[in-house]
């Protein structure tokens, strides 16, 4: 091993091992770790100019490609697609939240189904799935448990179950859009798939799991769902859908903007936006319709997780750079012997158990160069082994509390209401409802594409 | 009577939470130990034996992670939830005695503010618990390193300064030289002239 590979290792290794302790905030970490890539890494060791250049990936801003893209491309180091898309949703994801969209939508649907305990089980499940294909699954689960240990106190329910349902069905919507889940907009981003490619591929096997984990959920929850005083609550009682609205043109303007966003979202390999273009896009009209509470919502931002993931591509470049990637590729390779099947196992079932541990983010910023090595050497085609990476670290993420962020917001705002939920607790339920979907998505990826 | 909080930190075995209890009876004024249990048991339904199994303790690292703000780990959510009540209860003006929870630190910004730490020495600590907790002298000793490594690791996540640092506190006390009595005294006499009342 040369001098830079083991630095990109080492400092790797630190930036992960860092995380986990959470003694220093993750975006320090990962900046932190990011700069010491450029400097010792690229800088001492490498003495190349031209590693930095292009791990930094500014002059991606000036080409027509990052903008408005006709043909596939890939990308390599910071990827700046994905950072201004996640910044341009987290703006109009603030507006809509201030305007009370989401609290809005979660009573509308509680109301529609009369406040009945297990419709609005199946339905909020339903629900957090389909707003987590569009929009980060922290704000959805953020809003969903709030309004669900809400609605449980008025209806004289238990609300751990219907939470741990909707921090599930939040992570398995995640997975079946480019947009979804943070790994996914890597994935999209750096090997150029549209959101309609994952719509039509892991989307598909979202669904189907969808509908197996909200039967699952039913049977597993369904005599701690029962309320004894449920059939004498008057909802009339209950606060109105449209309380929950602050302001009628503000609640207007953030529903179009929304669904412009899913439109343009949706047809944009069609269009040829990037998801750059669409996440400036939208930024700027949710400022311009918010122009009394622009500064309001910029500051609201998570600058940290912007930041978090700067750091953390610089990091992932310094392994790409040096080979790193290329020799784990390989050695994926040998063990699996070039057998597809046995690769793509292999892939999902470890991104599946790393994710539930660890981070899935970094994870999959890592993985994304391995699977394009990957493809390369072994034959596999890339979308079959990039379909596989996606599901695995959005599924994965659902076994244990700390695996995805839904599950922290989640079990964190279950914990504040006096509903605390620990690990045993939540891996009881949702560990083997993570591996029967994880067991169905390995047979889908084998019936439809080897 | 202008607004008093008196923040007790303490090494176990020191005779910090009886102090605090002196010093409260002696203001005539709450105490917030194990009535914070109360109540947060009371504000969110979770029984006392609930939180006092999370109570002042340091996160399990490994197993907990954190996402804007939000934790997983149910001792972080009992923390805060903690520290949340204790501002409300400086904000609405009212004078307590807080012991431990990080208030040195978590209430510093409230200018009524009167930060103590109680340490004592070793044997008159290992002699005490033994009284306490009916303990053999070497069980006392393993006892009070448990408990004090427990209380510095809870307040080291949860603050930027380290527990039992002098810079922390406004006066650090140990209750060996004077006794349990005689150090109320001198420390309901410190408080007195900086509370001017």
């Amino acid at each position: 091993m040369t001098a830079s590979q083991i630095f990109a290792v080492v400092i790797f290794v630190a930036m992960f091992i860092l995380i986990v302790m959470d003694k220093i905030e993750r975006h320090y970490v990962t900046l932190g770790s990011g700069i010491l890539t450029l400097v010792v890494v690229f800088g001492i060791c490498m003495r190349s100019g031209t590693a930095i250049w292009d791990t930094i990936a500014l002059k991606g801003f000036a080409t027509k490609d990052f903008w408005y893209q006709v043909t596939e491309s890939e990308s390599k180091g910071i990827n700046w697609a994905t950072i201004i898309f996640i910044a341009g949703m987290m703006v109009m994801v603030e507006g809509m939240a201030k305007a009370g969209f989401f609290r809005w939508l979660c009573m509308k649907i509680a109301f529609l189904v009369k406040c009945k305990t297990i419709p609005v089980f199946i339905t909020f499940m339903i629900m957090s799935a389909v707003l987590s294909m569009f929009i980060d699954s922290i704000t959805v689960i953020m809003f969903l448990a709030a309004v669900t240990i809400e609605l449980s106190q008025l209806l004289k329910f238990n609300p751990v179950p219907m939470i741990l349902s909707e921090i599930f069905c939040a992570n398995l919507g995640g997975s079946a859009t480019m947009c979804g889940d943070p790994p996914n907009i890597i994935v999209g981003t750096s090997l150029g798939y549209s959101f309609g490619d994952f719509l039509t591929n892991t989307g598909l096997v979202a669904g189907i799991s969808l509908i197996v984990s909200i039967v699952f959920f039913y049977f597993v929850f369904r005599k701690e769902l029962v309320s004894e005083n449920s059939a004498n609550i008057d909802i009339s009682k209950l606060p109105k859908p449209s309380e929950a609205i602050t302001n009628k043109r503000d609640f207007i303007a953030s529903t179009v903007i929304f669904g412009c966003a899913v439109i343009l979202l949706v047809t944009h390999s069609i269009t040829h936006l990037t998801v750059a273009t669409i996440g400036l896009f939208i930024a700027i009209v949710t400022l311009i319709a918010f122009a009394k509470d622009a500064l309001e919502l910029l500051k609201k931002v998570d600058y940290k997780t912007v930041v978090f993931f700067i750091g953390l591509f610089i990091v992932v470049g310094g392994l790409e750079e040096t080979g790193i990637l290329e020799i784990i590729a390989d050695f994926i390779e040998k063990i699996s012997g070039g057998d597809a099947k046995l690769m793509i196992v292999i892939i999902l079932w470890v991104s599946a158990i790393a994710s539930a541990f660890v981070d899935n983010i970094p994870f999959a910023a890592t993985m994304v160069p391995v699977i394009q090595s990957l493809a390369a050497t072994s034959g596999v085609a890339l979308p079959t082994l990039a379909w596989t990476l996606s599901i695995g670290t959005d599924i994965g993420g659902s076994a244990t509390p700390i695996g995805a962020s839904a599950n922290v917001v989640g079990t964190s705002v279950a914990a504040k209401n006096g509903y605390p939920i620990g690990w045993g607790k939540y891996c009881k339920k949702l560990a083997p409802a993570t591996v029967i979907v994880l067991a169905i998505s390995t047979a889908y990826i084998f019936m439809r594409y080897l | 009577m202008s607004q008093i909080i008196i923040s007790v930190g303490r090494e176990f075995g020191s005779g910090g939470r009886v102090i605090a209890e002196a010093l409260a009876e002696r203001f005539n004024i709450p105490i917030y130990d194990r009535h914070l249990i109360t109540e947060i048991a009371e504000r969110t339904g979770l029984t006392p034996e609930e939180i006092e199994k999370y109570n002042e303790n340091p996160k399990k690292k490994i197993i907990s992670r954190r996402v804007r703000g939000y934790s997983n780990s149910i001792e972080d959510n009992i923390a805060e939830m903690q520290f949340n009540f204790l501002k409300e209860k400086s904000d609405s003006g009212e004078s307590f005695v807080v012991v431990g929870r990080c208030s040195e630190t978590k209430l510093k910004y409230n200018p009524a503010l009167v930060s103590l730490f109680v340490l004592a020495d070793m044997d008159a600590k290992i002699k005490r618990v033994m009284e306490v907790y009916e303990l053999s002298e070497e069980d006392a000793k393993e006892f009070i390193r448990k408990k004090d490594k427990k209380r510095k690791r809870y307040h080291n996540y949860h603050c930027s300064g380290h527990w039992g640092d002098s810079r922390l506190y406004d006066i650090c006390i140990n209750s060996t030289c004077l006794g349990i009595d005689k150090t109320v005294d001198y420390l309901e006499n410190y408080i007195r002239a900086r509370s001017d009342i």
